[in-house]
C-alpha cells in the first residue's frame, strides 16, 4: 500500500465517519472526525488500516475552542485525527479501550488543558505537582499564573 | 502472601533522573507498578509558545543531554516542511551524519548503563573509554560534545573539511574494531548473558498494543524504524538495514543496539565517503506562514514527534514534543510485572531513559593568589600531557 491508497481508501471507506480529509506534505494526512465517532473511527483505522500505533495527542487552544489531534502512524503514514471540543464543555472520550498505550497522553491532556477525559482508566495528574491549585491549565492560552511570593522561615518580609 | 508497596525514587541511584515508581511485592516477585512522573517538568512546550524559531532550535536542544541532534532536527523539519524550504543535499548529509554519530554515542553510553546494571563494570569501563572516540567526533565537527548546535532552520550551520572527514574515518574504524568485540562478549560472555536474558520480557503484542518505540519495540520483533518507514532527510537513499530481535528481554535490547551500532557505523562511512558538494544551507524567512506540521524522527531511544503549528508570526502557536521515553513507560511497567526486585534497575535502564550531562570547561582558581581562570578541553590536555610527561600526539588512553 502506498499514501495515494491509502489516502483513497480512508476516504471511501471511512466517509461516513470523517468530515475532512487533506494530504499537507508526503506522507502526512489529515483528517477531522466528530467526538462522538472517534472511538469508532479509531477501531477501523486499528483494523482495516494497521494504525495500531499512537505516537501522542497533541492539545491545542484555539481560544474559541480546544482541538486534540491523535497522531497514528502505521508503517506507510502518519494520520492526524483531529477532534473539535467545545470550551465550555471540555470533555473528551477515551480511547484507552482502542489504544491501552494512550492513557499517558491523556493524563497530560488532563492536566495541560483541563479537558476532562471520560471512562480514562486513570485519572490522576501524571506532569503536574499533587498540590497544584485546581482550575490552572498552564497550556491554555489564557492561563496567567501568578505563584504565591515564597516566604522563609525566621527572614523578616 | 501479603502484598507490600515500595517506593523507588524521585532520587534513586539506579536512575540518574528524578522518577518514582511505586512498586506492589509480594514476597520478592513484582505484582503491580506504577510510575509518577514530572519531578524534571520544564515547561517547554508553554516557553517555546513565546520564543522565536530561532531561539526555538536551541531551547530543543535543552530537552535532552544526549539525544540533543534528534529534537532540533525534529523541530527544523517540521519548521522546513511549513517554510516550503528545501534543504541542500550537502546540508542533510551533515545533519544525518551528526545524527549517526549521535546514535553511536548513546548506543555505547547505554552499553556501559546496562553492563553496569548487570554487575559487569569492566565492560562499562571500556564503552565509555570508546565513547570518548565519538564524542572527540563530534566535537571536531560541530565544537561541542553535546548540545552540538548545527542545526539551523534551512540546513546546518558548519560544513566539513577534508582533514575533518579523515579523521571521522580513522575514529569510525577504531568504534567498529570495538563494537566487534562487545558484539562477540555480550553475546557469548556466559555470566553476563544469563543475567540478561529472560529478564524483562515484553511479548510482541503488548509492545505493539502500548505503543512501545525504538529498540524496546524492536526486540520484541516488529521491524518498525522511522528512518524506513518514514524516511526524512536523504534516509531513503542511504542502504541499511532495520535491526530486530525475538527474545523480547533485556538480551534482545543489547543485541538490537549493538547491531544497530553497526549499522550506524556503516551509515557514518557511506555519509562521509559519499558527501555530495555544494550549499549547506538556505536562507529561511524570520516569519513561518500558517499551517501545521507533524514531524517525525529515529532517535537512538526511538520515535521523537514534534507538532508544530504557526500562525504567521515569527513565533509558533504550539509546539508539541514526545521524546521516546514517555512512550515506553507503559511498556516498561508491563516489563516489570512478575519480575524481581532485583530485575528493577536492569529493566529500567533496558527502555535507555534519557540522562542529562556534561559542563565544558572547568574554573581553576590558584589557591595562592586567588586568580581565576577558564581552561578550555585542549589547555586541560596539553597540561595533563605535560604532567605526565607524554609526547605530543602520543595516545592518552593507550590501548
Amino acid at each position: 500500500m502506498n499514501q495515494a491508497e491509502i489516502f483513497e481508501k480512508i476516504r471511501t471507506n471511512l466517509s461516513a465517519q470523517i468530515t475532512d480529509i487533506s494530504m499537507p506534505s508526503p506522507r502526512r494526512i489529515f483528517v477531522s472526525v466528530a467526538p462522538e465517532k472517534l472511538i469508532e473511527t479509531l477501531k477501523i483505522l486499528k483494523d482495516d488500516f494497521g494504525f495500531y500505533h499512537l505516537s501522542t495527542i497533541s492539545g491545542l487552544d484555539k481560544i474559541t475552542g480546544f482541538e486534540v489531534l491523535y497522531h497514528l502512524a502505521n508503517s506507510f503514514v502518519s494520520l492526524t485525527v483531529r477532534v473539535q471540543i467545545d470550551r465550555a464543555k471540555p470533555e473528551i472520550i477515551s480511547i484507552c479501550e482502542v489504544i491501552p498505550g494512550a492513557i499517558l497522553y491523556e493524563r497530560e491532556i488532563q492536566d495541560m488543558f483541563g479537558i476532562k477525559v471520560i471512562n480514562i482508566p486513570d485519572s490522576r495528574p501524571l506532569v503536574l505537582p499533587d498540590d497544584w491549585p485546581e482550575g490552572e491549565y498552564p497550556l491554555r492560552k489564557d492561563w496567567n499564573y501568578q505563584p504565591p511570593a515564597e516566604t522563609i522561615p525566621g527572614e523578616e518580609q | 502472601m501479603k502484598k507490600i508497596k515500595i517506593p523507588i525514587g524521585p532520587q534513586h541511584p539506579a536512575l540518574k533522573e528524578p522518577i518514582s515508581l511505586r512498586i506492589t511485592v509480594e514476597g520478592e516477585v513484582i505484582k503491580d507498578a506504577d510510575v509518577r512522573l514530572g519531578y524534571n517538568h520544564r515547561g517547554i512546550e508553554k516557553l517555546a509558545e513565546s520564543r522565536t524559531y530561532v531561539q526555538n532550535i536551541y531551547l530543543m536542544e535543552r530537552i535532552c543531554g544526549i539525544c540533543s541532534h534528534s529534537h532540533t532536527t525534529c523541530f527544523v523539519q517540521g519548521v522546513e516542511s511549513l517554510c516550503g524550504l528545501e534543504v541542500p543535499k550537502r546540508g542533510l548529509f551533515i545533519r544525518m551524519l551528526v545524527c549517526e554519530l549521535e546514535r553511536i554515542h548513546s548506543h555505547y553510553l547505554w552499553l556501559g548503563v546496562a553492563a553496569h546494571e548487570a554487575g559487569f563494570d569492566s565492560l562499562f569501563m571500556y564503552t565509555w573509554r570508546d565513547r570518548e572516540v565519538v564524542m572527540d567526533l563530534l566535537e571536531i565537527i560541530s565544537g561541542n560534545r553535546v548540545h552540538y548546535a548545527i542545526n539551523t532552520i534551512g540546513g546546518v550551520r558548519r560544513d566539513l573539511s577534508e582533514v575533518q572527514k579523515e579523521k571521522i574515518l580513522e575514529g569510525i574504524q577504531f568504534l567498529k574494531k570495538r563494537m566487534e568485540y562487545y558484539t562477540n562478549l555480550g553475546t557469548t560472555e556466559p555470566s553476563f548473558v544469563a543475567r540478561v536474558s529472560g529478564v524483562g520480557i515484553l511479548p510482541k503484542e503488548k509492545a505493539m498494543s502500548l505503543c512501545a518505540v525504538g529498540p524496546t519495540l524492536r526486540a520484541s520483533g516488529i521491524a518498525s524504524d522511522i528512518r524506513k518507514d518514514d524516511p526524512y532527510a536523504a534516509y531513503d537513499e542511504i542502504p541499511f538495514s532495520v535491526c530486530t530481535a525475538t527474545s523480547c528481554d533485556v538480551l534482545g535490547r543489547v543485541v538490537v543496539r549493538i547491531k544497530e551500532t553497526m549499522e550506524s557505523i556503516k551509515i557514518v562511512e557511506y555519509l562521509v565517503k559519499n558527501l555530495p558538494s555544494g550549499e549547506i544551507k538556505v536562507r529561511a524567512p524570520r516569519k513561518v506562514k500558517e499551517g501545521e506540521a507533524v514531524s517525525r524522527y529515529e532517535a537512538p531511544r526511538g520515535e521523537n514527534i514534534h507538532y508544530i503549528k504557526s500562525n504567521g508570526t515569527d513565533k509558533p502557536e504550539r509546539v508539541k514534543v514526545r521524546a521516546p521515553t514517555l512512550a515506553n513507560y507503559p511498556a516498561t511497567i508491563e516489563m516489570l510485572k512478575s519480575g524481581f526486585i532485583a530485575d528493577i534497575p536492569l529493566i529500567f535502564a533496558a527502555i535507555d531513559p534519557c540522562i542529562c550531562c556534561a559542563e565544558r570547561f572547568v574554573e581553576v582558581i590558584d589557591t595562592k593568589n586567588e586568580n581565576t581562570q577558564v581552561l578550555t578541553m585542549a589547555e586541560i590536555k596539553k597540561r595533563y600531557s605535560k604532567s605526565q610527561g607524554l609526547k605530543k600526539g602520543s595516545s592518552v588512553w593507550p590501548l
